[in-house]
């Protein structure tokens, strides 16, 4: 048997054999460990769920035409420079004046799908519209015409006359109230259709107003997009809802300064648990520290095996942590952003560096004053 | 030259003398004894011969070395490699199998060899329980594999202290007639003990009293062996 291989084997020994003192250590690494790399996790996964939750309150960013109107070729154009993961919705908008019992209100078409995705915060009475022919009604639209879900109504569209004696054809289109809109803002006062209606009602196609995008992305990387997307698709001019963007960027700092002070306390505060732990171990074996100087060990030898006993148990505790640490993560975020946290692998040989490492300097102190035992006063009971 | 020589040693703390001008000569393959009651500075005298502890005054030559003047690390090498330590409270790592305390003192000084810890065991009657932890041993059991801890690395003196102040008379004859081998084998063997009966088994016993040497004898019908009057 080498040297090696019995080094190995004491302080396997030592940790196998010993298992109900060892056992309060290994719990104090692998709490500091699953607090640790739990929290790192929650730390680098806080954007990606802050930015869901934020996607909440509406889109981020628009695509306005440089000129008039834009058509959704460009829209598409200005889509494909931002990376589709990022993309939760890009819902188009135009907006036509018509009328409705005679009275004149504007009516708005989109793509219901995207709508939801980009504006989920929208409160629908009803449904929306799932079909042609329906529409979704503002509140105020919905008061003021005495509508509600199920009523029909026809709308009309007359052509703004460019001043020629040529003759101008009304179009007219019944429409079902699919569902009345309450947002507590202007949305209420428009009456919202499928584009394809709106397209038919006008005999108008390709044409859109504005398109409001929902991007799972950081300020800096949304401000690259826009940027990308003004250098390159003429016809569309991007910007951000500096409303939305600067809010999220400035909590999202705020709750990973926190979460990173987290982490450090409890660094610290497992740098003295396992450091007192150790302390108490070595207490408990100074005998055994006496009686392996008496029979030559070195005060290097001494080091080497409690450093190795205490790096393995940070090992073994950063390996028991990575695990635990996930399940926390996990858990928090299930019951805090309502949705699964993705696994970081590597933040598993970091767990496990991190524990060697702060049982390491942790143990230091402890091993010194293990180191200067004197084997005769030891061995003596004093 | 003799294996050990003690010069005008003395140990002093404060105002006491644990040892007060004490000059000793064991040569080698010599088997002595040194007796005396509490507070006689027995410890001490162990304790400095066994390189643990250095003398306030005087000369401790081992093999021609002052081991007095040496550094605490050449005296953990010289204790490593020329002394094999038994104590009165056997003193096993708990954790550690048999074989492993034996293989423990062969880490220390060389390499670990596992067959070679067998036969130490086995020349302590040991080889079936080498398996077996400390706290699965009886006292007289973990004091053989102490003898053979001590003795694995072949040192130039086996140095005991109080070895069978724990034992039954039983186990108190096995261990005597394991240092008569040892003896027989030509290892010098310096025991400490309170025991008149097993002192009286060594070629010489040394008395000490108030740190001072008291008295000496020889034992003219030395025979190695153990006769129990109890």
């Amino acid at each position: 048997m080498n040297k090696r291989k019995m080094f190995f084997r004491m302080i396997t020994a030592s940790l196998l054999r010993r298992r109900s003192r060892m056992i309060v250590a290994l719990l104090s690494i692998a709490i500091g460990a699953t607090i640790l790399s739990g929290l790192v996790t929650i730390y680098y996964d806080v954007p990606r769920q802050m930015g869901a939750q934020f996607r909440n309150y509406g889109a981020n960013m628009l695509f306005t035409p440089t000129d008039g109107s834009f058509t959704t070729a460009d829209i598409e154009s200005g889509k494909a420079l931002i990376d589709k993961a990022d993309i939760i919705g890009v819902t188009p908008y135009r907006y036509e004046s018509v009328r409705m019992r005679e009275q004149p209100v504007m009516a708005a078409g989109t793509e219901f799908e995207q709508a939801k995705l980009t504006s989920p915060y929208w409160s629908v009475e009803g449904g929306y519209p799932s079909s042609g022919g329906q529409i979704l009604l503002g509140a105020t639209l919905s008061e003021q015409f005495r509508l509600n879900v199920g009523d029909s109504v026809e709308i009309n569209y007359t052509p703004e006359s460019d001043g020629t004696e040529e003759t101008v054809l009304d179009s007219t289109k019944e429409f079902t109230v699919s569902g009345i809109l309450e947002t507590g803002g202007p949305e209420e006062d428009y009456v919202y259709m499928n584009l394809s209606d709106l397209e038919e009602l006008t005999d108008i196609t390709g044409k859109i107003d504005l398109a409001e995008l929902s991007v799972s992305a950081k300020s800096d990387k949304l401000k690259t997009y826009a940027e990308k997307i003004n250098a390159g698709i003429p016809t569309v001019r991007s910007s951000l809802v500096k409303r939305v963007t600067e809010s999220e960027t400035t909590v999202l700092t705020k709750l990973q300064a926190l979460v990173l002070l987290v982490t450090v306390v409890v660094l610290a505060l497992t740098m003295i648990c396992v450091a007192t732990t150790m302390t108490a171990v070595v207490a408990e074996r100074r005998r055994e520290i006496g009686l392996r100087k008496a029979i030559g060990a070195s005060n290097g030898s001494i080091i080497k095996e409690f450093m190795g006993e205490g790096m393995l148990l940070g090992a073994v505790g950063g390996i028991i942590g990575s695990v635990l640490g996930y399940i926390f993560a996990q858990q928090v975020s299930i019951n805090v952003f309502s949705s699964s946290i993705s696994f970081m692998p590597l933040l598993v040989p970091i767990t496990i560096l991190v524990s060697v490492a702060v049982t390491g300097i942790s143990c230091l102190l402890p091993i010194r004053s293990a180191a200067s035992i004197e084997p005769a006063l030891v061995l003596k009971g004093e | 030259m003799s294996l050990l020589e003690l010069k005008n040693i003395y140990k002093i703390y404060g105002d006491l003398h644990a040892l007060d001008d004490v000059n000793l000569k064991v040569e080698k393959g010599e088997w002595l004894s040194i007796m005396g009651p509490s507070g006689s500075g027995k410890s001490t005298m162990m304790n400095i011969i066994g390189c643990m502890d250095k003398p306030s005054k005087g000369e401790v030559l081992l093999d021609g070395v002052d081991i007095a003047k040496e550094n605490a690390k050449n005296l953990t090498m010289i204790r490593r490699d020329k002394i094999g330590l038994i104590f009165q409270q056997f003193h096993l790592v708990s954790y550690l199998t048999a074989i492993e305390n034996v293989m423990l003192a062969q880490y220390y000084h060389s390499v670990p060899d596992e067959k070679e810890a067998l036969e130490a065991l086995d020349r302590v009657g040991l080889a079936d329980r080498a398996k077996h932890l400390p706290s699965q041993l009886s006292g007289g059991e973990q004091q053989r594999v102490c003898v053979a801890r001590a003795l694995i690395n072949y040192p130039e003196i086996i140095l005991a202290d109080e070895p069978t102040g724990n034992l039954d008379d039983a186990n108190e004859k096995i261990v005597v007639d394991l240092f008569h081998k040892l003896h027989n084998e030509g290892t010098t063997l310096i025991v400490v003990t309170h025991d008149p009966e097993v002192a009286e088994v060594a070629q010489r016993t040394v008395y000490l009293r108030n740190g001072k040497l008291h008295k000496e004898t020889i034992n003219e019908h030395f025979t190695g062996e153990i006769k129990f009057d109890k």
